[in-house]
């Protein structure tokens, strides 16, 4: 059953700014890449460097969504591996939403406790931002969509902002020597590593069907892959320069730590509450999103209507988060969080894309 | 629908604010510390912390001398936070460090290390990376606390505007946490904090002092100097002055030179002077650092340029002309050269730790060679020759010309 029908079209300025976000978020918030090797000065570079990877990588879903630009990926999914492997993907693709929704949320319980809220129960904080996140995903993708283009303009503002009123903090000293202490192929192996983990993409092959202009595909990827690049360079460097190369890997949030450096004059500051601000808004963006796509993959194993799950998912990673995050912390804790994300990245964005994109070449002529 | 849209987005931020009812706490609950101090007293670690009474901070609110407006609590454990928890047992709030402006370090503690004893103020998300750090020199950090020789009725924000007070003397040290974290780990490059020294004053105002008891006050002058984050020793305040400018730390602060005396024929007559000393103030001043490679020795390069106006001038020169300003311009960059020179030496020879951070600029220009180099690099930097270039540019020289202690004549 097609569970998306009932949204209408998202416009390409739309899904720019949502998967631009998506994109973002990551870096905003714990910035994984400055701990990858060579985890010195030249991490900018292997940013830079990790987009022709990334499209490299995005390549197979990307035609799949070309060629099947009036079904998501999991109807095509279904077309080109049969009805059996079909599924099979399915619930792969589901797996991987709902660990990452669950992901999302801790992370983002995580840095409530450290900043705002360290006596909260888990349970209350998660809490809030899964109703919040429900109400968003009820009113389905293209409602989603119009309320990030309320806020992300807002959100983009003030990271431009934050680091505008950081540069006292800045020395430009921390970058140098450019690619003196890396070796080309360290940096080449860093950027591959970047490169894998631009996972919107999928969010991206899920809403192509209902896109205002599917023929701008491409162009919608190759954009907000092109921004949200550009803006996580900004965020690396900004931190190096202002934290320090080694200090910022120590942080287990370095741009929060970075808005509490900030102050204008003796008075003002506490200009981390509007990284939280910020931060809160995308962060309920994403996880709406994310929830979104995992109910409608859900819909399509099951055969009904996505609504039906928005609840039900939402109180098991409710749930799940309280029981993991009572017990351990996700970020800090080196594994097992990065391994479940690169792993789920490799087979999401690489392994099962390009086994399609075989299987598609084989079959050509028969679907 | 873009106004409901708007509304939504408001709700949902206003809807986050709410939920800080859970850990709400009432400022009249919390002892707000704007300084503390870490000290180790048989082997024990002493945390002292500066309590201000927000009541009495309000103009008119009953007796605001310093006994009221600030109390001292000392708390001991084996390490900051069990000393901060040993203090709830003997004072009636808990430590709130968001508004902590300083943090002292006692000698001791810095002989030791100061890394291994800061984490959890890093960890803690209550204070802020900007607080600046001072070592109490010759002494307890709780020793050097309570004394408040300025107008500032907190005593801690006393010690706040003496270090914001370097801007205009580079002869003392602002450091922040964040920034000697950032040194600490930097490989090249020593740090060094600013210090905290109780000294007696001179009295003059006779009549306000009970006999008996003796004036002290608080000075920031100098510095520490750090082997990684072990306190190696201190340099004075014209050696610090010497480090801030090859740092590009110095944003002000004055230079004071033997003025120079023009050619013969232009001598004017003078009047009596104690001495020939000019003075500079600097407006700004930029440094670069660079290093060079000859053969097996390393020399260390510094070029230093200066920008400033004559605040005084006391000497047998007519400052009106041109080739005389020039003179002038050369004796300051040669009283920069001498003092930077020497302490250069002094650091070599006395502390072989590079606290200029020329292990950086080896870094930046020969990155492989600085690989073999980096664990003796400060072996390297004792034995390196040095070379500095000074360059002065008089931009003003005041509301008169030639020193008053010169007739003009005719």
């Amino acid at each position: 059953m097609d569970n998306t029908k009932q949204i209408n079209r998202v416009s390409n300025y739309q899904m720019i700014l949502l998967i631009t976000i998506y994109g973002l978020m990551t870096g905003f918030t714990y910035l994984p890449a400055i701990n990858i090797p060579p985890a010195n000065q030249d991490i900018w570079i292997v940013y830079l460097l990790s987009i022709p990877y990334t499209i490299l990588y995005c390549f197979p879903l990307l035609y799949l969504s070309n060629k099947f630009n009036n079904l998501n990926l999991f109807q095509y999914g279904k077309i080109i591996m049969g009805k059996f492997f079909g599924m099979i993907v399915s619930i792969y693709y589901f797996s991987f939403l709902f660990i990452s929704l669950i992901i999302f949320v801790g992370v983002f319980i995580e840095i409530l406790d450290a900043a705002l809220f360290p006596e909260t129960p888990t349970l209350v904080t998660a809490g809030i931002i899964l109703i919040t996140c429900v109400l968003l995903s009820y009113q389905g993708f293209r409602n989603i969509a119009r309320l990030g283009e309320v806020i992300i303009p807002i959100i983009l503002v003030i990271i431009f902002l934050l680091i505008i009123l950081g540069y006292r903090n800045y020395d430009i000293d921390e970058l140098l020597p450019i690619l003196g202490d890396s070796t080309f192929k360290e940096i080449n192996l860093a950027a591959m590593n970047v490169g894998i983990r631009f996972l919107d993409v999928i969010l991206l092959t899920m809403i192509t069907p209902y896109l205002s202009k599917k023929e701008d595909l491409n162009k919608i990827f190759f954009r907000s892959l092109l921004y949200s690049t550009i803006l996580n360079t900004l965020i690396v460097v900004v931190i190096q320069m202002g934290l320090g190369v080694e200090f910022a890997k120590h942080l287990a949030f370095p741009f929060y730590t970075f808005t509490r450096l900030i102050n204008l004059g003796e008075i003002i500051q506490g200009f981390d509450s509007l990284y939280i601000i910020s931060w809160i808004m995308g962060n309920a963006l994403m996880i709406s999103g994310y929830l979104y796509f995992a109910t409608v993959a859900l819909g399509e194993i099951t055969n009904r209507k996505n609504s039906y799950f928005i609840i039900p998912i939402s109180i098991i990673v409710l749930i799940l988060v309280t029981l993991i995050k009572d017990n351990l912390p996700i970020l800090p804790l080196e594994e097992p969080t990065s391994t479940i994300i690169l792993v789920m990245s490799i087979f999401s964005v690489l392994v099962i894309p390009i086994t399609m994109l075989i299987v598609y070449l084989l079959r050509k002529n028969k679907i | 629908m873009n106004g409901k849209l708007i509304l939504l987005n408001l709700f949902i931020i206003l809807a986050f604010f709410l939920t800080g009812c859970q850990d709400a706490r009432e400022v009249q609950e919390l002892g707000i510390t704007l300084l503390i101090g870490i000290d180790i007293e048989d082997d024990k670690l002493v945390l002292t912390g500066e309590v201000v009474d927000p009541a009495f901070t309000q103009p008119g609110k009953g007796d605001t001398s310093q006994n009221n407006i600030v109390k001292y609590v000392q708390g001991t454990g084996n390490n900051i936070y069990e000393a901060l928890r040993d203090l709830v047992l003997k004072f009636d709030r808990l430590l709130f460090g968001y508004h902590n402006k300083v943090i002292i370090i006692g000698e001791e503690v810095a002989k030791r290390g100061i890394v291994g004893y800061i984490d959890q103020l890093f960890r803690s998300r209550e204070i802020r990376e900007t607080s600046y750090m001072l070592v109490a020199k010759g002494g307890k950090a709780y020793e050097v606390m309570g004394i408040n020789s300025g107008l500032e009725g907190i005593p801690a924000m006393h010690i706040l505007k003496l270090i914001q007070n370097a801007k205009d003397n580079p002869k003392a040290v602002d450091m922040n946490m964040v920034n000697f974290l950032r040194h600490y780990y930097h490989e090249g490059h020593q740090t060094i904090l600013g210090v905290m020294e109780k000294k007696k004053k001179r009295r003059i105002n006779k009549g306000s002092q009970t006999e008996g008891t003796e004036d002290l006050e608080l000075s920031i002058l100098g510095s520490a100097i750090f082997n990684k984050d072990v306190l190696a020793g201190y340099l004075n305040g014209n050696d610090t002055k010497a480090v801030n400018y090859v740092m590009n730390n110095a944003r002000g602060g004055t230079i004071t030179f033997i003025t120079p005396l023009p050619d013969k024929g232009e001598r004017l007559e003078t009047g009596t002077g104690h001495n020939n000393l000019s003075s500079l103030v600097v407006i700004n001043n930029k440094s670069k650092n660079d290093v060079e490679i000859k053969g097996d020795k390393v020399l260390l390069k510094t070029k230093i340029r200066v920008r400033g106006f004559l605040e005084e001038v006391v000497g047998n020169i007519d400052i009106a002309k041109r080739e005389n300003l020039r003179k002038m311009e050369e004796a300051c960059s040669k009283a920069v050269e001498e003092g930077i020179k020497s302490t250069v030496r002094k650091v070599q020879r006395e502390y072989k730790l590079d606290v200029f951070g020329f292990g950086l600029a080896f870094n930046k220009k020969y990155p492989q060679e600085w690989k073999k180099v980096k664990d003796n690099w400060d072996e390297i930097f004792a034995e390196a020759d040095f070379e500095i270039e000074v360059e002065t540019n008089i931009i003003r020289t005041g509301i008169i010309n030639t020193p008053i202690t010169m007739k003009k004549g005719k």
